[in-house]
């Protein structure tokens, strides 16, 4: 059973003559241990693909399923429970909440979250593999770009989620840190049995990667 | 509470600024209710001193002191019980060299009557002929002393203070305690007549016509001006409630609003709307109690810097009364944009 899926998946954007599609009879599943990216220029659906995969956007028509479950037959309540148990996301906007230490952005995990994330010792070996180790007292607002997405990496991560989302979680970083980031999304799959979907325009991710879609006009197709 | 204290923390100018505001609310309604309460006091606390159920006066003198006179005749047909007491009323004015003149109320008590019994003095001893005199301790801080001879209104000879006592004032002036005799004298009136009323401790005494029982209440809300002015001043604060209501809940409605694309980012993560829901209430109550609590402290402090005769006073269901109030107020003005936070949709954080 593939970890999520996609199916038949259309999504339409405004009213009338307005109306746009940006996602046409898509179709795209993966297992745990997989690593996905998925390449598209700016404006593809990218971000749309990704939210409505993460049950934070319903499409308009279309199934998708986590585990085997629907989300559209899922109580809000328990699409918010999945979220916070089984999926992690790196949100483009590496959106970070501005009055918490990046210590206290774990922290804040704990509260809702008790059980089930990362061991300190992990989440240290995460944060040091990431190079944010030192700044874990800092607030977002001090934080360089390419700093706060490790740190929305890491964020994600720490919920120890099976399935990881990540949209553009290269998009402020450095050739070497892309490496890194590139190698520990790798890992989580392999070692970790993570189902892993990136989406991005970075081609500097594809090494990693173990299936490549290219979407293009809001249809998503798998390269060879 | 981790998210709330958090963010206070980090964004101390705000909240602040908002904890200020509150403060201020809360400190003009602690100052006038405490006024408001001071000068109900002042017109009542002599009749509180007493412990008094029922007063009876004239039935034609509209449940009022000074236009109450008894005859001696009508007294005649009255034995009085241990928990009745005759009381002579007169408006004065004191005069005495070297000190301030002074409005005052006279009342002429019979000695070894309740009133004169349960008197309780801060100096001196109480009046043992026509020309004694007890005053309230207002009278001290006007420089009055004992020994002090004072001339009342226009009569003739001088009467002397003998004693002070505490909390003696009847419809905002200072009370001045003597005999049945020396009312007499100030109010001008033979001795064919007795008193202006008979007090008791008792809510029921049985008088004969024309005298009329009224329950101290009904007494006390017919004082000169009482009702009027506790009207007044419990529209002014109601008034004032409304209006934190309003300010308060705008300012914490304003907060949540710019709160809104952080919550959208933890909703995105899965955190339940419940959650950040408890987050803004705790964060509106810390708000508010940290408002509360300034505000009694600098109230607390004006009432040391406030002079002497400005009557302020606090009871404590007065206090808890205001206090809850404001309390209420401030959670009722977070829970309107709750709604919003409900409504928030994670979509809107992913950026493009
Ligand atoms: N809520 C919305 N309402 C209307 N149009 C939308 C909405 N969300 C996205 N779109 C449109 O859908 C298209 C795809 O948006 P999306 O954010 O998925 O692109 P993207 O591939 O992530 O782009 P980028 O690489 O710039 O992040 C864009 O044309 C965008 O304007
Ligand atoms: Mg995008």
């Amino acid at each position: 059973m593939p970890a999520l899926a996609l199916q038949h998946v259309n999504k339409f954007f405004g009213q009338g003559t307005s109306r746009v599609q940006v996602l046409n009879d898509v179709n795209f599943a993966t297992q745990p241990g997989e690593l996905s990216l998925v390449l598209g220029p700016s404006g593809s659906g990218k971000s749309t693909f990704l939210t409505i995969a993460g049950g934070i956007q319903t499409p308009t028509d279309g199934r998708v399923t986590v585990d085997g479950q629907a989300l559209a037959s899922m109580a809000a309540k328990d699409r918010d429970k999945l979220r916070l148990h089984q999926i992690g996301f790196i949100l483009q906007a590496h959106n970070l909440v501005p009055y918490l230490t990046v210590r206290d952005q774990f922290a804040l995990v704990d509260r809702v979250k008790p059980q089930g994330n990362l061991s300190p010792v992990a989440l240290h070996q995460l944060l040091d593999e990431l190079g944010i180790a030192p700044i874990v007292d800092q607030y977002p607002g001090n934080l360089s770009g390419g700093q706060s997405q490790r740190v929305a990496i890491a964020r994600a991560l720490y919920q120890d989620p099976a399935i990881i989302l990540a949209d553009e979680p290269t998009a402020a970083l450095d050739s070497d840190r892309v490496k890194v980031v590139g190698r520990i999304l790798q890992q989580l799959a392999q070692d970790h049995h993570k189902a892993v979907v990136v989406v991005t325009h970075d081609l500097r991710l594809r090494e990693f990667a173990d299936h490549v879609y290219q979407l293009m006009d809001g249809q998503l197709t798998l390269e060879a | 509470m981790f998210l709330a204290l958090k963010e206070i923390r980090h964004e101390k100018l705000r909240y602040g600024l908002i904890i200020g505001m509150i403060l201020l609310i809360s400190y003009l309604v602690y100052v006038l209710s405490g006024l408001a309460y001071g000068l109900a006091q002042q017109n009542t606390q002599a009749i509180d001193s007493w412990q008094a159920q029922s007063v009876a006066l004239d039935k034609d003198a509209n449940v009022s002191l000074s236009q109450s006179l008894i005859t001696a005749d009508t007294a005649d047909k009255m034995t009085l019980k241990r928990s009745q007491a005759y009381l002579g009323q007169a408006g004065v004015v004191a005069k005495a060299s070297q000190r301030p003149n002074l409005s005052a109320q006279f009342l002429g008590l019979q000695p070894q009557q309740f009133i004169s019994r349960n008197l309780t003095l801060t100096a001196g001893h109480k009046a043992r002929n026509d020309r004694q005199i007890v005053a309230d301790t207002a009278f001290q801080q006007q420089g009055y002393k004992l020994g002090d001879r004072v001339t009342l209104n226009s009569v003739d000879g001088k009467y002397t203070i003998v004693g002070f006592t505490k909390n003696a004032k009847l419809s905002v002036a200072p009370v001045v305690y003597g005999t049945l005799g020396a009312w007499r004298t100030l109010r001008g009136v033979t001795p064919a007549f007795k008193a202006s009323a008979v007090v008791s401790q008792r809510a029921h005494q049985a008088v004969p016509s024309p005298l009329k029982t009224y329950s101290t209440q009904t007494f006390i809300n017919k004082l000169p001006g009482y009702s009027a002015q506790n009207t007044t001043f419990t529209f002014m604060i109601g008034f004032l409630m409304i209006i934190a209501v309003v300010v308060i809940a705008v300012f914490l409605y304003i907060l949540t609003m710019q709160k809104l694309p952080n919550y959208a980012v933890l909703r995105a993560q899965g955190i339940p709307s419940k959650f950040l829901v408890s987050t803004t209430l705790s964060q509106a109550f810390i708000l508010v109690v940290g408002g509360l609590v300034l505000g009694a402290l600098l109230t607390v402090a004006t009432m040391r810097i406030l002079p002497l005769g400005v009557p302020i006073s606090f009871n404590l269901p007065l206090l808890a009364g205001v206090t809850g109030g404001i309390l209420l107020t401030g959670i009722l003005g977070a829970l309107i944009p709750v709604k919003l936070i409900l409504k928030v949709d994670p979509v809107t954080v992913i950026g493009g």
